[in-house]
């Protein structure tokens, strides 16, 4: 019976081990570009645009007034998409504000009986600034970022808090 | 001819070993009582066929696009009748497969089933059950009308709040941190490959672990040899045994070793099968025929008026979303994760050999408590609706 150095692998072992160093290579091969593909969207800055939204000067005092806004859809598409806009003067101050309710992002609406923004999804309410007041948002209506220009008001397509 | 044929046949299993196959699938000893309620199974794989069959055919025209989306299935309203009902089918089978299943998952659960060694049924089950879930969900997103893009804003959204990587896999499944075009390309691509390629290999296990460990049948199969085992005296022999094993494949209890009666799978349980998943399609051909599927205005982000109403089998989280407070919103993660946990964990609980659903209290209180909760939250949610 021949010894073996029981440092060297056996035909079997080294079979073996080919098998699944074969097996591994092309898991990680494969599983690099796809997951890296998944999470590129993630990486990738979403560009910004400035919309011009309209003349403000004639919203009047305390009455909401929503304006619409057409953005690029993004990515591959050449198609624009609305955004919401409902812009609230109090006091010569402008509160530029976004129709997603911070709860579950549904499209809020100004409601003239309750003098509130309501979410017709879960109830969600907000006061006119946009401060949540009752039902299950967790944080106040998001606000665009935006600039006036003498009565012109101007967005960009983002949000001056995370959502 | 006759010869020929046989021949033929004889020629083909020699090579392809088709006989035994069949044999295996086909002369299976099921039990005689209670057959009915065993049609839920082979009714769920027929509806679960009916949209795969569907499925394929609609993407012969649905262009899973943001711009085309809503379009190509407007065409499809407008101008293809029997395209319309192919739609309608995938629709309102998927409506009734989803309480089809559910009625599966219930009949199985009040009669032990899932008892050793069948554990792994269960598991696959519960499993299918989620996916079967998430196909309809993500379905819901494809027409791209306001509904299908609202519901896509609130499912997605609640993902955000799954506790430190919420934001994270909003992200991920938006393909960014808002709806876009990639939103809809990437649920579509969940819809028609990624869930399938999980969903029809482990229906596949799900039917293998079938034949491999026989159907158990209830606790009304056993009776009469249950109580004769309690003494000395020798149980009645089984009145009628068509074929060997592989039924059952391993007794693990003596007492709840085989049904008193049993009788072949082919023809007998099949022609119930049959009798009811052929009721089930004409009740969808019907409905995909007088009702159809519904397509709405094109989505509309800064829509002020439009009220979204969320799919009747998402109606209980909904209800949970507007009842949970703002301070414990990721409990509507928490509460239906926590059930499918428990789902998974039922056969590893629930371990001794009773299966009369009266003599397991521990499992059958909450069981009936949980479905009572989901009940109560859809009457709700529908009450709030219609008031609205």
């Amino acid at each position: 019976m021949a010894h073996r150095d029981p440092r060297r692998l056996t035909r079997r072992q080294f079979d073996l081990l080919g098998t699944q160093v074969a097996g591994a290579v092309v898991a990680v091969l494969l599983g690099i570009p796809i997951i890296g593909f998944i999470l590129s969207p993630l990486f990738r800055r979403q560009p910004t645009y400035w919309q011009q939204v309209g003349d403000i000067g004639s919203v009047p005092d305390g009455q909401p007034t929503k304006f619409v806004v057409s953005f690029p859809q993004g990515e591959w598409t050449s198609s624009k998409v609305n955004a919401a806009v409902y812009v609230v003067k109090q006091n010569n101050n402008y509160t530029v504000l976004s129709n997603v309710c911070s709860h579950m992002q549904c499209p809020v609406h100004w409601d003239d009986a309750l003098r509130q923004f309501l979410c017709p999804c879960h109830g969600g309410l907000y006061d006119i600034t946009g401060q949540n007041v009752g039902g299950p948002p967790p944080k106040p209506l998001p606000q665009y970022v935006h600039r006036i220009d003498g009565t012109t008001l101007y967005i960009e397509n983002r949000f001056t808090e995370n959502i | 001819m006759q010869r020929l044929l046989s021949g033929a046949y004889n020629w083909f299993d020699e090579r392809a070993a088709v006989r035994n196959l069949l044999r295996k699938g086909l002369y299976e000893a099921v039990p005689v009582r209670g057959a009915w309620f065993y049609t839920l199974g082979s009714a769920t794989l027929v509806l679960i066929l009916l949209q795969l069959i569907t499925g394929i055919f609609l993407t012969l025209l649905y262009v899973p696009s943001v711009t085309e989306a809503w379009a190509s299935l407007n065409y499809l309203k407008q101008h293809d009748a029997f395209g319309s009902i192919v739609r309608g089918i995938h629709l309102w089978s998927a409506y009734i497969l989803l309480f089809v299943i559910g009625l599966h998952m219930v009949r199985t659960f009040f009669s032990g089933s899932y008892k050793r060694p069948r554990e792994l049924n269960w598991v696959t089950g519960v499993i299918l059950f989620v996916l079967v879930l998430g196909m309809a969900i993500t379905g819901a997103f494809l027409p791209w009308d306001q509904a299908a893009y609202w519901t896509a804003v609130v499912v997605t959204n609640i993902a955000a709040y799954t506790p430190l990587i919420g934001s994270f896999l909003r992200a991920l499944w938006r393909g960014g941190d808002t709806m876009g075009p990639i939103t809809l390309v990437r649920t579509f691509g969940i819809h028609v490959w990624l869930l399938p390629a999980i969903l029809f290999p482990l229906i596949l296990a799900h039917l293998a672990l079938l034949r491999k460990h026989g159907e158990f049948g209830s606790y009304i199969n056993y009776r009469g040899a249950f109580r004769s085992r309690e003494g000395v005296d020798v149980p009645p022999a089984p009145k009628q045994r068509p074929i060997e094993p592989p039924y059952p494949a391993v007794p693990t209890d003596e007492l709840w070793a085989a049904p008193l009666e049993t009788e072949d799978f082919y023809p007998h349980q099949t022609f119930k099968d049959g009798i009811v998943s052929v009721g089930l399609v004409i009740v969808v051909f019907i409905l995909a025929v007088a009702i159809g599927a519904p397509l709405e205005a094109i989505a509309d982000p800064s829509t002020t008026s439009y009220v979204p109403v969320p799919e009747w089998f998402f109606l209980p989280l909904d209800q949970l979303l507007l009842l949970v407070p703002q301070q414990l919103i990721p409990l509507i993660l928490v509460l239906p994760a926590g059930g499918v946990l428990l789902l998974l964990a039922l056969p590893f609980i629930d371990r001794g050999p009773e299966r009369n659903p009266f003599e397991r209290p521990a499992v059958m209180v909450p069981g009936a408590f949980a479905v009572l909760f989901i009940v109560i939250l859809t009457l709700l949610g529908s009450g709030r609706l219609f008031n609205q």
